[in-house]
Formats: C-alpha cells, sequence, structure tokens
C-alpha cells in the first residue's frame, strides 16, 4: 500500500459533521478504479447464467440442510463441490481478485478513520444481521 | 493500492469529526476512565493473554483441564463485571446505532456495505 501522504492539518478551518464526512468519503470512494473494477465485475458475476445456475442449485441443497431432510451427508457433499465448482469460474475467480482489492483499499481507509476518531469505526458500525 | 491524498484527508475528516461529536463524548470519556486505571487495564490484558495462550494449546491439540477453564471462565466474569470496563462497553453499545448510521452514507453511495468490506480480521 502506498499512502502518498497523511500530513492533514490539526486545525480544518471548517467542520463539518459525520455524515457530511461520510458522504464526502463515499463519493470520493466511487470514484476510485478499486472500485469500478469491484462493481463491474459484481455485475459480470450477478448477470452470468452459470453462476445463476450454480447459485440455484446451492440454494436448493441448503434449503434442504436447513430443513433437515434425509441425506444430510448427500447435500453437505453436494454443497462443497458446487461451491468449488463456482469458485473454479475464471468469472468469479476475477471477482474474488477485485474483491481482495477493494477491501484492501477499504481496510485502510477504515484504519485511517479509526485513528483519528479513536474507536473502531466499521467494526462497530456493522449492523448485525439477525442470523449473525 | 494507492489512496490519494484526497481519500486520506476525507477519511481523517470523517474520523475527527466523530471525535468530536458530543453524541460520542460519552463513551471517551468511559474510554478515558478506564484507560487510567492500571487495575481495569491489567485485568483485561489478562483476559486476552489467557485467551490468547488457550486458544493457541487447544488448536495445537491439547486438551485443556477443567480447572484452567473454569478459571478462565472466572477471570472473564470479573473483566465483564468490573465497573469501569461494564460502564465503556455501555457507552460503546450505545453508539454503534449511530456509527451505523454515519456508515449507512457510503454504503448507500456505494451501494455495498461498507462496513462488511473494511472491517479488520478479527
Amino acid at each position: 500500500m502506498d499512502i502518498k501522504s497523511n500530513a492533514i492539518s490539526d486545525t480544518d478551518p471548517v467542520r463539518v459533521n459525520p455524515p457530511q464526512a461520510a458522504r464526502a468519503l463515499g463519493e470520493l470512494l466511487r470514484q476510485t478504479p478499486e472500485y469500478e473494477a469491484f462493481l463491474k465485475a459484481l455485475k459480470a458475476v450477478n448477470n452470468d447464467l452459470t453462476v445463476q445456475r450454480l447459485g440455484a442449485q446451492m440454494r436448493a441443497h441448503q434449503n434442504a440442510l436447513q430443513w433437515g431432510r434425509d441425506g444430510s451427508d448427500q447435500h453437505e457433499a453436494e454443497l462443497m463441490r458446487l461451491d468449488q465448482e463456482l469458485e473454479n469460474l475464471p468469472i468469479v475467480q476475477e471477482y474474488r481478485r477485485v474483491e481482495a482489492e477493494i477491501i484492501q483499499l477499504f481496510r485502510a481507509v477504515d484504519q485511517i478513520i479509526t485513528q483519528e476518531a479513536g474507536v473502531d469505526f466499521a467494526l462497530n458500525a456493522k449492523r448485525s444481521g439477525c442470523c449473525s | 493500492m494507492m489512496i490519494t491524498e484526497e481519500i486520506i484527508a476525507a477519511a481523517c475528516l470523517l474520523g475527527k469529526s466523530l471525535h468530536e461529536d458530543e453524541a460520542l463524548q460519552p463513551f471517551f470519556n468511559a474510554l478515558w476512565e478506564f484507560q487510567a486505571d492500571d487495575e481495569a487495564r491489567s485485568l483485561e490484558e489478562q483476559l486476552y493473554a489467557t485467551y490468547h495462550n488457550l486458544l493457541a494449546r487447544q488448536q495445537a491439540g491439547e486438551q485443556l483441564s477443567r480447572d484452567e477453564t473454569q478459571a478462565f471462565y472466572e477471570l472473564r466474569r470479573k473483566v465483564q463485571t468490573h465497573p469501569l470496563i461494564a460502564k465503556r462497553e455501555y457507552e460503546l453499545r450505545l453508539i454503534k446505532p449511530y456509527l451505523a448510521e454515519v456508515a449507512d452514507e457510503i454504503s448507500a453511495i456505494l451501494g455495498v456495505d461498507y462496513t462488511i468490506l473494511a472491517q479488520p480480521t478479527q
């Protein structure tokens, strides 16, 4: 990671509230090549027919496991096989590559926010899902 | 990967605005009280050290004794019920919804959950 400069003045003349500052940061992140590549790869994966087919098959096995239908071992094995097939697709591998890049960028950004804020930002801002 | 100066400045500004936000001051006050208390800090450090030690040994295949695990749970109870630590955690819980709202502003622009992509590995 190359951080060009972290020399930010301690006396910012303009005081903004956190939501405003978050929107400004969001706009800048949206314009990065990493985000554009991520969005492109995400759309490509979501529109890919093979991915959709594998996704539907995986959901069927997940449902069977969730409802405890017969042959749990078989469903688990099939789920693992389908997952492997999915991850081996070039389009998914490209998605994983750009996903790793955007994660690296966002984590670096989050470290800066956290350091200035004095509290872990993303970690504490995460909304807990019902099943998390 | 390169972070532009503009992004660094914007991230710093967001961090500073959070640090100065009135809504977060009760949490920072509780945090400073905790940090100023040697006993509380030492107790929490001891918990983390014990946890990592036990976890590493367990992952290495060692069977932990009942006494050891009970001692760990007792230490965890002491940490969780320490007034300064409990206060800090309580205040942290109170500011989480606000932090989530702020993060939502970023996520809304990006169309993806910023917090999932940005949170450090545990």
